[in-house]
């Protein structure tokens, strides 16, 4: 046993006493002030982010009146407004519209219900992992627009040959997060599915794919604006083959008719669109579920 | 206070005769050689792509599929072949690529100076959030009709849309990830009295990275997808150059082989980006930081 070195004590200092006397702070300036109602209003964001908006369109707007630039090169905004409430009007805008969407929610969905099917599948045989992960890692960089002559002459010209390339542009993207995101999920909450004898489906409905639903989400974000782009960019290649034809044939037509007015028409409502899917929809679910859950900030 | 303890109770001794045989098989065994090569990773994705080539090859001979609608794996190689070393397959791979590399290299430039705005101020960060939540899901591809107007068919307007298929990613990817930098981290930064550029390069950079490798990847997906397609266009508007090009040369003049070859080149390039460049540049920095696994 050793012994505790005793410490000497010393005896507390005793400090003077003092007492302050409160200093003067006018000098700093204003410590504390309620804001302004102007500076309430500046710290709402959507305020600000509508205030840059507005600038972008009166810059815009102040631009090509000022400079003169030829309607044929950069039409002014009001410009753009009168083609987009023209094209509304005779009904040709709501058909192209609604010509891009279908397709595009065809492939898409089609595209979700195949990268479930090899995700599931790679999930239980080894087998199926490796094939899985060898066809993303080849055909996830192959951009599916590539494949479109191809599918032209496969499946004839037509709506198929759309669906069968927005598949493609999907079922990668989507099959490869969720893959990784599966086997990221912790063996805790593996073995929590497996204690209340969750099997098979109901293991993954309700173990894997809330645990991965960040990862799952992300891919299906990624999925759709392959699909998107691929869309868009089939339809301006060989809108003129399909018949019907979307918004990407408008903008190719028009650009070809040199009516830009109706080429920004087309660019808005992509825009519009494209805004539309991935902040009203998506970033509703992720609020809903991924941020809600705290598994994302 | 004493508490009445139970007695303990005593169990009667006992001594198991056999147990009977195990029912287990090997519990431990040395694999053999084959299960060895069968636990390794590139062994079976090699496995993979020969049973996917020979079901190709097999498919296309025994079926007798024409060459027109799908060629045997022979066949493309031999048409790559032929496309690498008598046609200008290596030489439109080489315009591709240089427009490609030129149109990345800018694009990072403007996204790192918007997002370096961005963090400046406030209003700053409004005027990227709003710009680029607006312009980034619009498709790159659909502004190339505009571009050839406005700056004449050649490399400036693919290199605009290239741009425009870049920059974005990176910036929104690169704000959100200086966004997320915890104010610890911040205030380290702070106390070395670091500001602006070193501030940016020293603190924020490196907490931000994994972020903005998404953003840059992302960007490399979109503008790879982005050149293809616009190389498709200019196959259809004019006369081009490029592998798009090449492709549907290839397919308009029934050289299905070729069109396959282009793709193979296609998926080689994509490939050797996606899994050799930007892993290794996440083993370099992310794994060895210890910010992914």
């Amino acid at each position: 046993m050793s012994a505790v070195r005793e410490r000497p004590r010393t005896d507390p200092v005793p400090r003077p006493e003092i007492e302050r006397t409160p200093i003067d702070v006018r000098h700093i300036g204003q410590i504390e002030r309620p804001l302004s109602g102007i500076e309430r209003v500046w710290n709402v964001q959507i305020v600000r982010n509508l205030t840059v908006l507005v600038m972008f369109v009166v810059i815009w707007e102040a631009y090509t009146r000022i400079a003169d630039i030829p309607p044929l090169l950069f039409p002014s905004f009001t410009d753009t407004c009168v083609a987009i409430v023209d094209a509304f009007r005779d009904h040709r805008m709501l058909a192209k519209i609604s010509f891009t969407l279908t397709s595009l929610l065809t492939g898409y969905a089609v595209g979700l219900v195949a990268a479930a099917v090899l995700v599931s599948a790679a999930s239980i045989w080894r087998v199926w992992a490796d094939i899985l992960t060898t066809a993303t890692a080849m055909f996830n960089p192959l951009p599916s627009i590539a494949l479109l002559p191809l599918a032209m002459l496969w499946f004839g010209l037509g709506t198929f040959s759309l669906v069968f390339i927005l598949v493609h542009s999907v079922v990668w993207a989507v099959a490869l997060n969720a893959y990784v995101g599966f086997q990221g999920v912790s063996p805790t909450q593996r073995m929590i599915g497996h204690n209340y004898g969750l099997r098979g489906v109901m293991f993954a409905i309700k173990i894997l794919i809330p645990a991965a639903l960040a990862t799952v989400l992300s891919g299906m974000k990624i999925g759709w604006a392959f699909a998107w782009r691929t869309m868009i960019g089939a339809e301006l290649v060989f809108g003129a083959t399909a018949r019907g034809g979307g918004l990407g044939w408008h903008i190719f037509e028009n650009s070809e008719l040199l009516n830009i007015r109706q080429v920004f028409a087309g660019l808005f409502m992509i825009i519009l669109i494209g805004v539309l899917v991935e902040y009203a929809i998506f970033r509703t679910v992720e609020l809903r579920t991924v941020r809600r859950w705290g598994m994302q900030r | 206070m004493a508490v009445e303890r139970p007695p303990l109770l005593e169990r009667p001794e006992f001594e198991r005769q056999s147990l009977g045989k195990a029912a287990t098989t090997d519990v431990a065994r040395p694999l053999s050689l084959a299960e060895r090569l069968a636990n390794m990773d590139p062994v079976r994705k090699l496995t993979v792509l020969l049973a996917a080539i020979v079901i190709w090859e097999l498919y296309t001979r025994t079926a007798e599929v024409p060459a027109l609608i799908f060629p045997t794996f022979v066949d493309t190689i031999a048409a790559l072949w032929k496309g690498l070393f008598q046609y200008d397959l290596a030489t439109q791979t080489w315009t591709s690529l240089k427009i490609l590399f030129a149109g990345y290299a800018i694009g990072m430039a403007i996204g790192a100076t918007l997002s370096f705005i961005a963090v400046s101020g406030r209003f700053g960060s409004d005027i990227l959030s709003t710009l680029a939540s607006m312009l980034n899901p619009l498709p790159a591809i659909a502004l190339l009709p505009l571009a050839l107007i406005w700056f004449g068919l050649g490399a400036k307007s693919l290199v605009f849309v290239l741009l425009h298929s870049i920059v974005w990613p990176v910036a929104l990817n690169t704000h959100t990830g200086f966004m997320s930098v915890s104010e610890p981290l911040r205030m380290v930064g702070r106390n070395y009295g670091l500001r602006n550029v070193r501030y940016v390069a020293k603190v924020l950079i490196p907490a931000a990275f994994p972020s903005i490798l998404a953003g840059l990847k992302l960007g490399w997906a979109f503008a790879w997808r982005t050149l293809i397609a616009a190389e498709l266009v200019f196959g259809a508007a004019s006369e081009g150059g490029g592998l798009g090009w090449f492709i549907f040369a290839s397919r308009n003049e029934l050289d299905i082989a070729g069109a396959f070859a282009g793709l193979l080149v296609v998926i080689l390039i994509g490939f050797v980006v996606e899994n050799v460049v930007f892993r290794k540049i996440e083993e370099r920095t992310l794994v060895r930081w210890g910010m992914q696994s």
